[in-house]
């Protein structure tokens, strides 16, 4: 099944154009904020102007008395029920759950950040919105305020969170440590060490959060939002933002512009459900840029220092990281966040002994959350440092000490005791290798370079999974259905959001079906039309949803090759179908259309009739672990600090490329946010008042088309017999290896290694001259 | 505020709205007209999402005056392909796989053919530099800068591949 040359395939393996985007070039594509329902108002929120404060009254009578508004609620307004935005969460196991801090309301009395929400309004236009916000008044009791993590911690620090002791979110031991840490350390030749901290990085989806909410008569709510995880959303706002029950929910994902994590959580969805329900009528919530950047999403800041013990060989001996992380204001993706770096970043290396530990605080920042790579960025930029150190202290080439100590086929994966099935991780660093052109442009540990602009190469490596078995609820359904005319319909639940996934389970079930790719709807975004899914996130959706869909074509498949036997008095084993028709293999001019079988199903005057369908399923505790290495060159000016990228390179072990130039896309954008995510961007808090100075696109610095440099992308091949036609997932993996690689080249050009990010030129001149090498 | 009525022509066609001095073009076409096309990114001209054409030339339509297009000729992402086919732009898009949500997309393409109309031969280093005011946080943009490349090709060829 698995080791088919790709000519043996008709979809699979191929660059087949997606069926969304010519719909996405012509303005034709609908997007939440697009969706306009008979008789809809515009919600608009009102938002703390200050990080700790308690309401003390609200008057929303001016407000109320603007024509056109239709409805003002507060904290009053709504229910007493305490949620998390972590919609993902409702995928934890039960003990899990119980850790999640049902932290959230709809509104609440107490503003815990800058941006909080504190009222919400619903009016006929968005012009009249906004001027009702301006006319709510409102009395706070403003509090002394806490924004930095350790501050938190101290004894007498505000306390976020009403009837907390202290502001201790949560602590979580990695559920793999073992060895005697202390102990191992002791008796290693070496021992490596590296502290620094991650930014918080805006996911920065280009289409704003926006929501809208319908109640019909019988008190049933249909959601429009763009949610990764629709159906464990319909579960959230039924159970706990409401007590209505999951069959009461209807969640309709329209076009998604961009995800990036930041839709696993709640957005304004339960405000706008809330304000449909006082009003009686559909009501659109739109979210501005600056309150985007103001909010409750961004990736987790966290604190880190990695130790890594090595012996006289240069193997491993023992590995600890110890986190501290930033939850902000609200718990939302603190815990999963905080056990998934773990995970990742203690599961890529081979350690006898291994020491995990992570501390979740409230401060009174923006809520953060998860964003893509959901913890594997923030634990790779340190551990890919210290891995580097180690090297260094052995004497060994970086290429070579990776080789020796990364984790291979039959050890444990990042999430024990599962196994490793395949890992093209060996292939991926020798390939990456020659790209960057590793042999002639690392000259060894200190190469001492010299004059103002300096070149130096590094590298990085990463594992990480594909879909959530072991940790999360992990399931998927697809239902496949032919039509008369030999025409399928494919209902799966993904969130597309740009990754192409459309395609991608298109093309499985049709290289399955023995369909046409362009015979195939993927049908997706209703959870009355879909089964139950736990979304697209851990990159999991064309290996697990792939596998649904897959299994549900290939019984498809074997109804059509029964039912073509009889319509051709052969027998069934000698038959195969194939680009939508059923043949004899002994004698392919023996066949019929499946349009024809399919047609013959259901217009059966007798009592055999059959509209050909199966229901498919993918269930795993197993996440089939995929492997990449990246590689930069840089060159930094020592007089500027300026770090000039001039080559990337990703080798992914991709198992098998569905469609390679989706998976080209996918890396080429994840590589470009790791560019970001290691040079620029950083939502910068004032650590006077709590608020986001970078608010803007202009303060906040995304790479624009002229500052990418060269990114080569490898697309290394070696099917995985788990996976659908052989591949793992992909998509979140192109942003990790990025940061850790420039910072790993930083030092190979100037001997200095700055602590946090994004590295910006004034942090490498204090290293610089910190290091006594600067201009 | 005075109200007034204003008529737009967009993509060849008259459209009378009611507008008020402080409106914004952006919301007139969305809302009043119903060309949703044109997408709000940030309503600050840092992202050109809301890209349209004023006379031929892009304009950030969230930072437009309406009133101050009214009776100039707009286009919007709806208007550029003859009929029912793909503009060769949006084409060589969709067949580059540079788009991949899709939100930057429309801004994107109106911002090409602003580019292509002017210099229909640019090199990488234009076409990044006349891009630089449109955000994509999916692609990278290395697909858009070739989509971007192949379009040229393709229109300096009267339009065949
Ligand atoms: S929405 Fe107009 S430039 Fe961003
Ligand atoms: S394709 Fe998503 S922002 Fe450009």
């Amino acid at each position: 099944m698995t080791n088919e040359p790709h000519s043996e395939f008709s979809s699979v393996g191929k660059s087949l154009a997606r069926p969304d985007v010519a719909a996405k070039a012509t303005g034709a594509a609908r997007f939440s904020a697009d969706i306009a329902l008979p008789g809809m108002l515009i919600g608009r929120i009102l938002t703390s102007p200050h990080a700790h404060a308690r309401i003390v009254a609200i008057d929303t009578s001016r407000a109320k008395a603007l024509p056109g508004v239709a409805a003002v609620i507060t904290h009053a307004d709504v229910p007493k029920r305490g949620f998390t935005r972590s919609v993902m969460a409702e995928g934890l196991p039960p003990f899990a759950y119980e850790t999640e801090n049902l932290d959230q309301y709809i509104l609440s009395d107490k503003a815990r950040y800058i941006g909080d929400w504190v009222a919400a309004v619903a009016a006929v236009d968005l012009y009249v919105a906004e001027r009702a916000l301006d006319l709510i008044e409102v009395e706070y009791e403003v509090l002394p305020a806490v924004f930095d993590p350790e501050d938190a911690l101290a004894p007498g620090a505000p306390v976020v969170h009403k009837g907390w002791k202290d502001n201790v979110a949560g602590v979580i031991e990695h559920p793999f440590n073992r060895g005697d840490l202390d102990a191992a350390l002791a008796s290693s030749a070496h021992v490596a060490e590296f502290s620094g901290r991650n930014s918080r990085q805006k996911q920065a989806h280009m289409e704003p959060d926006a929501a809208i909410a319908s109640w019909d008569d019988k008190g049933r709510l249909t959601v429009w939002s763009p949610s990764q995880n629709a159906h464990l959303a319909k579960k959230a706002m039924g159970r706990r933002v409401f007590d209505i029950g999951e069959g009461n929910v209807r969640w309709i994902t329209p076009a998604v512009g961009g995800g990036f994590g930041a839709r696993l959580s709640f957005g304004v969805e339960p405000v706008a459900a809330m304000l449909a329900k006082v009003t009686g009528r559909p009501v659109k919530v739109l979210v501005t840029r600056e309150e985007d950047f103001n909010g409750w999403n961004s990736r987790t800041e966290q604190r880190q220092t990695i130790r890594v013990g090595v012996g006289e060989a240069g193997e491993i001996t023992a590995i600890e990281q110890d986190v501290l992380s930033d939850s902000g204001a609200y718990f939302s993706h603190s815990g999963t966040i905080s056990a998934v770096n773990m995970q990742s970043t203690l599961g890529v290396m081979r350690s006898p002994v291994v020491r995990g530990k992570a501390l979740m605080v409230y401060t009174n920042n923006p809520t953060a959350s998860g964003m893509r790579g959901y913890g594997n960025p923030e634990g790779s930029f340190i551990l890919q440092q210290a891995l580097d150190i180690a090297a260094e202290k052995c004497g060994m080439d970086p290429v070579d000490f990776r080789l020796k100590n990364a984790r291979g086929p039959g050890e444990p994966s990042m999430w024990e005791p599962q196994a490793i099935t395949t890992c093209a991780l060996p292939e991926c660093i020798r390939r990456g290798a020659v790209a960057i052109g590793w042999d002639q442009k690392w000259h060894g540990w200190g190469a001492g370079k010299e004059g103002r602009y300096r070149r130096g190469v590094g590298m990085s490596i990463m594992t990480h999974a594909s879909g959530a078995g072991g940790f999360l609820l992990e399931h998927s359904t697809a239902v496949m259905k032919l039509d008369e005319d030999g025409t399928a319909s494919l209902s799966v639940s993904p969130c597309e959001m740009g990754q192409g996934i459309l395609g991608v389970l298109a093309q499985i079930a049709a290289e399955g079906a023995g369909l046409r790719y362009e015979d195939v709807r993927t049908v997706t975004g209703d959870t009355d039309v879909t089964l139950f899914d736990i979304g697209t996130h851990a990159s999991r959706s064309t290996y697990a949803i792939g596998n649904a869909a897959l299994d549900a074509a290939r019984k498809v498949k074997a109804i059509v090759v029964e039912r073509a036997a009889r319509m051709l008095g052969v027998e069934s084993e000698g038959l195969d179908v194939r680009d939508g028709r059923v043949f004899a293999v002994a004698d392919s001019s023996v066949g019929v259309s499946v349009a024809e079988v399919a047609h013959a199903g259901i217009y059966e005057y007798g009592t055999d009739a059959r509209h050909i369908m199966a229901t498919g399923k993918h269930q795993s505790v197993m996440h089939c672990p995929n492997f990449q290495a990246g590689f930069a060159e840089i060159e930094v000016d020592v007089e500027t600090g300026v770090i000039k990228v001039l080559k990337l390179v990703i080798a992914h072990d991709i198992g098998r490329a569905i469609n390679p130039l989706t998976v080209e896309g996918c890396l080429e954008g994840g590589a470009a946010q790791g560019l970001g995510y290691a040079l620029t961007e950083d939502l910068v808090i004032d650590k006077g008042t709590g608020k986001v100075v970078s608010d803007s696109f202009a303060t906040y610095k995304m790479l624009s088309a002229l500052d990418m440099p060269e990114v080569e992308v490898i697309l290394v091949e070696e099917p995985d017999p788990t996976g659908p036609f052989g591949a793992k997932g992909v998509g979140e993996t192109g942003i990790t290896n990025v940061a850790p690689a420039i910072a790993n080249a930083l030092y190979d050009a100037a001997g200095v290694r700055v602590h946090s990010l994004p590295i910006t030129p004034e942090k490498v001149l204090e290293a610089l001259r910190a290091h006594g090498a600067g201009a | 505020m005075a109200k007034e009525i204003a008529t737009f022509i967009v993509n060849g066609q008259g459209y009378e709205v009611i507008v008020e001095p402080h409106m914004l073009l952006i919301d007139v076409l969305r809302d009043s007209i119903g060309l949703v096309g044109t997408k709000y990114g940030c309503g600050a001209g840092d992202c050109g999402a809301c890209t349209v054409l004023l006379e031929g030339k892009p304009v950030f339509a969230c930072l437009t005056l309406a009133v101050t297009a009214r009776d100039r000729s707009l286009t919007t992402i709806e208007g550029l392909a003859d009929g029912a086919g793909l503009h060769p732009i949006q084409q060589a898009f969709v067949d580059a796989g540079a788009v991949q949500c899709g939100f930057c997309t429309p801004g994107m393409v109106l911002t090409t053919k602003a580019l292509l109309d002017e210099n229909p031969e640019p090199t990488r280093g234009e076409i990044k530099a006349f891009l630089a005011g449109n955000l994509c946080r999916c692609t990278g943009y290395v697909k858009i800068v070739e989509a971007v490349e192949s379009a040229a090709g393709i229109l300096r060829n009267g339009g065949a591949r």
